[in-house]
């Protein structure tokens, strides 16, 4: 090959000798730029590295800063977690109370509706009983006057075909509708009393005494008792009510000391606690303390009618009004040696 | 001088017998005309065949009446120009506190229990003929409207 190419280092070289040389110092111009560029690029390295060296540092600076960020917001995160941990227990709790408070709430909605349910139910009773005393008061009575009126017609307008015994007899019907009339006006005397809406005032039980026994007086012109009535005793209660309880309590005195030839009457009072005791004692016919849980129940009597009248309402009466006070009523006697009624009642009943 | 009517106001036929055995006993001589519920009674005023001219010396008038009650007689009698005056006795069983209170209310002149006790009924009855037939003076006929 005469005119043959070798590549070196990329250049395409002659195989002549003159032609060669040229090609070398071209070549060797080439890596002289070449260096020169190299340098540079060496320099412009080195001062990358430089750079990078400073910029490591504040890497390693900024590394070091994370980190105690880092170990920084360990400590927090701990302490937000055991926060976190405290709130969620909060919350727990509150969901317990919550649920508590739903509950409770609940039940007292429950109550209240039962309570209302309750007092509707009364109401209905109470106005239930109300038509009912309304048509006794109403309706019972009427036979009764027929009943009556008839006998009486019969004694009057049949004398010759009745006999004294057939009068007597006829005599009998009318006392017994009487009865009828006086135990039908107690029935209803007595359910009055629980239906009756009370006010509570102060009320001067000595004078309400005085008044009851000025009345027995008037009735009984020639009786002769003895009262004596502690005076000032004041108790705070329905006026009203304590008035039928106190007329009741010495007309009983009054009619069971009837045979007594000096008979006695005495109101008193005395303090249990904070309690107010109330008395009426007699020296009258009194009762066998056998009987004493019979004494105030309606239509229970320890007498006949014969002995001394009356319907048996009187203690009963009584009883439902103090308790309707909130107050408490017993007895003591003992058969010809008198009796003593006592009535407590709270003292302070508007406090 | 003629006798002016009773008009008696009751269901019941025993009381109404007894009524008039009691005015009878009593020497009541006045025609007595009975009303046997409280629409028979308004119509005694107020019915198409009402003499308006007939005005009774007293009404005695019972509570409890089939159809039309006692107070609700009362009322129209009251609530009417031409009987607004006329005497109106209640005369019944029960002493209900309500029946009193809502009697005298509507305009009722008096309210009388009728006893149980015929001779107290009688009793009753003798002073109601004295008082409303004989003591108690009403407006001449021709005061009225």
């Amino acid at each position: 090959m005469s005119a043959g190419i070798t590549t070196i280092a990329g250049h395409d070289l002659p195989i002549d000798s003159g032609s060669y040389a040229k090609a070398i110092l071209n070549i060797l111009g080439d890596f002289s730029e070449e260096k020169i560029r190299l340098r540079n690029t060496q320099k412009a390295i080195q001062n990358i590295l430089e750079d990078a060296e400073t910029e490591k540092f504040r890497l390693k600076a900024t590394q070091k800063a994370l980190l105690n960020i880092m170990e920084d917001s360990a400590v927090e995160k701990a302490r937000l977690e055991s926060m976190q941990k405290a709130t969620f227990n909060i919350l727990d709790d509150l969901k317990t109370e919550k649920n508590n408070a739903e509950r409770t709430n609940h039940e007292l909605v429950r109550e209240i509706a039962e309570r209302k349910r309750m007092e509707e139910a009364l109401e209905a009773a109470n106005k239930e009983l109300e038509v009912f005393s309304y048509s006794v008061s109403h309706d019972l009575r009427a036979p009764l006057r027929a009943i009556d009126g008839f006998s009486q017609a019969l004694i009057e307008d049949y004398p010759d075909r009745l006999d004294e015994q057939g009068r007597y007899y006829l005599e009998r019907v009318r006392a017994g509708t009487q009865r009828m009339a006086e135990l039908i006006d107690d029935i209803l005397q007595l359910s009055r009393l629980t239906r009756t809406e009370m006010r509570f005032e102060t009320v001067d039980i000595s004078m309400l005494a005085e008044s009851a026994i000025a009345d027995l007086r008037r009735a009984e012109p020639l009786r002769q008792v003895e009262v004596s009535i502690q005076p000032d005793l004041m108790a705070e209660g329905d006026h009203n009510l304590l008035r039928i309880a106190l007329v009741n309590l010495l007309a009983n005195a009054w009619k069971f000391t009837g045979r007594q030839p000096e008979a006695r009457i005495e109101l008193g009072a005395m303090c249990d606690g904070d309690v107010r005791v109330f008395f009426v004692r007699d020296n009258g016919v009194g009762f066998d303390m056998t009987y004493v849980n019979k004494l105030f129940g309606a239509f229970q009597r320890l007498h006949t009618t014969s002995e001394f009248p009356g319907t048996g309402i009187g203690l009963a009466t009584v009883q439902r009004i103090i308790r309707r006070h909130g107050g408490r009523v017993w007895a003591e006697g003992a058969v010809n040696q008198g009796a003593t009624f006592y009535f407590a009642l709270p003292s302070n009943q508007n406090a | 001088m003629e006798l002016k009517t009773i008009l008696l106001v009751e269901d019941n036929p025993d009381d109404e017998a007894l009524t008039l055995r009691a005015l009878k006993k009593n020497n009541i001589a006045n025609e007595v005309t009975v009303a046997r519920d409280g629409q028979e009674a308004l119509d005694y005023f107020f019915g198409t065949n009402a003499a308006m001219n007939l005005t009774p010396a007293v009404v005695l008038l019972d509570l409890k009446l089939p159809k039309v009650s006692g107070l609700d007689v009362l009322q129209r009698l009251r609530g009417d120009e031409r009987t607004r005056t006329q005497p109106v006795v209640i005369l019944t069983s029960s002493k209900e506190e309500q029946d009193i209170v809502n009697g005298y209310r509507l305009g009722a002149n008096s309210y009388i229990r009728k006893p149980v006790n015929f001779d107290q009924f009688l009793e009753a009855v003798r002073q109601l003929g004295l008082y409303w037939l004989v003591l108690n003076e009403m407006p001449g006929q021709g005061g009225r409207p």
